[in-house]
């Protein structure tokens, strides 16, 4: 099956200043891919290369199989750019008129399905709209035609988490019904929740592709139980995936490394009273993981605020 | 008519109506003064002489028969203040085709729909072409009706040839900014060159009429092949006309080709 991004050694450098380079990059078929970095790391870069809005200095890339300079191809990807800009007394439904029109044609309905679903009121000229609406206008526009390939570029800023919620219901259904996602963001916590796979970009060079389901595997938990007797430390010694283990009376602390099963099973043979674990933070994970040189480069811009 | 055309004429749309109400009044207020200069031609031909001696007239086009029909007529709207008034709206509006867009992020979206680059430039400045026409044709029918109107005596034929050459005109200067518009995504640029060539042609084909030094460079000025065929008076000079659109053209290509090769709000 084609790769629905493939590129070879892309490479942009605007003047001498370098916004990326040496990009391998593939996006397969039906998932969802979280493009991650701080803000001039080269994610919108390598969005608008894909685009066609700017050229490559060098290296090759395909989209849906096709050169981004085909513009036929471009009305099978839906996108949403970084800082969308609208403006005019054009009312927002109009103008989505238009880029439906362009695009050859939206299902009856579907613009007004989307506007309800995200509470955009699309009576207001463009102009006149506040951010989050702007942003949901955007988020209309990229998935109204039900493209093939969405690309999104900081999709959830500016939205309410009300909005992220629904946003993000709606990028789930895009995956169950087959199609791809590119969406960039940050935070990892952003899109850790719908993505399958992230990649993280610095200095306009990708530093690491991680599977978010293995990301999950070595996730480091911190678990808790509470018994009603106090129990032997020993019950929970040396159980695999367990570390920084802390008994006290009737209370049992630890942090979990990959699956809970054995600690379960031990606590198990005691009466539970109450039990807490924390979610894994897939942020800190994944930047121990990578606790190289670049990987504390990418911590130090990963918690960079927007 | 393309989707793009008639969005980018929805985007134009306030300018163009605003530009031609402006244009319009300003002919109403100068057309219906006419009758008051023809009942004393001695007084107000002496007082133009000596509002604007010397070069000063040459700028002005002469002056010679300013209390004729034809003479006014062409003071008033053709020579210097029509084209002028009209050469900014088509800067205005030629800047809305890319490099206004361009800079304001607007394009950005315009540019991912499945539309060839030079498809959109020149579905973009269709609109231009067609909105202009349509400011031409209110201007010229408000032109024709007061020239009839006052009795100024100037065959409607030759006011049509006027005007024709106007738009050209007008037409070719918005082009020039839409090229340099879409060649560099700069609007302040894109007006100054059109606005350096406008101010600089005029000026040439003008005086350059008396001064050899620079007569030789009028046939580098749009001006020369709109004013020297004297169309007011005359009629069609093809030949100048020709040079007028076939130089649009050119740009209008310049333009497609340029964008076409460039990274777009970068």
């Amino acid at each position: 099956m084609t790769e629905v991004v493939e590129t070879e050694g892309l490479t942009k450098f605007y003047g001498k200043r370098r916004g990326l380079e040496d990009l391998d990059l593939r996006i397969h078929p039906g998932e969802v891919f979280g493009y991650l970095g701080p803000n001039g790391a080269g994610k919108t870069t390598t969005i608008r290369l894909l685009l066609d809005v700017i050229r490559p200095t060098s290296g090759r890339m395909s989209v849906l199989g096709a050169d981004p300079r085909d513009a036929a191809v471009r009305g099978r990807i839906g996108y949403l750019p970084g800082e969308l800009t609208l403006e005019g007394r054009e009312r927002a439904s109009d103008y989505l008129a238009f880029l439906g029109a362009m695009r050859g044609g939206v299902p009856k309905g579907r613009i007004e399905a989307l506007a309800e679903r995200l509470e955009a009121d699309l009576s207001v000229p463009m102009g006149k709209l506040s951010k989050g609406n702007r942003q949901k206008v955007g988020l209309i526009q990229a998935f109204m035609h039900e493209p093939e390939f969405l690309i999104l570029d900081e999709p959830t800023s500016g939205l309410d988490p009300l909005v992220q919620q629904e946003f993000l219901a709606m990028v789930r259904e895009v995956r169950t019904s087959g199609r791809t996602v590119l969406m960039s963001s940050h935070v990892l916590a952003e899109v850790q929740d719908v993505a399958d796979r992230v990649g993280i970009v610095r200095g306009g060079r990708l530093v690491a592709v991680e599977d978010v389901a293995a990301l999950r595997e070595k996730a480091v938990r911190r678990v808790e139980f509470h018994f009603d007797a106090p129990v032997p430390p020993e019950a929970f010694e040396n159980l695999p995936g367990v570390r920084d283990l802390r008994v006290e009376g009737p209370s049992v602390r630890c942090t979990l490394d990959g699956r809970p099963d054995a600690l379960i099973k031990a606590a198990a043979r005691f009466t539970v009273v109450h039990m807490a674990s924390a979610e894994p933070d897939l942020e800190e994970i994944f930047l121990t993981y990578y606790s190289d040189e670049e990987g504390r480069h990418a911590r130090a811009g990963v918690q960079e605020p927007a | 008519m393309p989707a793009l055309v008639s969005k980018s004429l929805r985007d134009y749309r306030r300018a163009l109506i605003g530009w031609t109400i402006g244009l319009c009044a300003f002919l109403l207020l100068y057309l219906s003064v006419y009758p008051s200069i023809t009942s004393d031609p001695e007084l107000y031909g002496r007082a133009a002489a000596a509002k604007y001696p010397g070069a000063l007239k040459d700028l002005m086009g002469g002056l010679d028969n300013f209390t004729t029909g034809a003479g006014y007529l062409q003071v008033v709207a053709y020579q210097l203040f029509g084209p002028l008034l009209l050469i900014m709206c088509a800067v205005v509006l030629g800047n809305r085709v890319v490099a206004q867009p361009e800079e304001t992020g607007t394009l950005e979206l315009t540019l991912t729909l499945p539309i060839d680059r030079r498809r959109l430039v020149l579905e973009r400045y269709a609109a231009l072409v067609l909105g202009l026409l349509g400011v031409m044709l209110v201007t010229f029918a408000l032109v024709a009706g007061m020239a009839a109107a006052n009795g100024m005596g100037v065959p409607l034929g030759n006011i049509a040839a006027a005007h024709a050459g106007l738009y050209l005109l007008v037409l070719l200067f918005g082009t020039v900014t839409v090229a340099v518009g879409a060649a560099t995504g700069r609007k302040g640029l894109a007006l100054a060159v059109t606005g350096v060539w406008a101010v600089g042609g005029y000026v040439v084909e003008t005086l350059g009429r008396d001064v050899a030094a620079i007569s030789w460079l009028r046939w580098l000025s749009p001006f020369h092949y709109y004013l020297d065929g004297k169309p007011l008076y005359q009629g069609f000079p093809f030949g100048d006309y020709g040079v007028l659109a076939g130089v649009t053209v050119l740009l209008l290509l310049a333009a497609m080709l340029a964008f076409d090769r460039r990274d777009v709000g970068v």
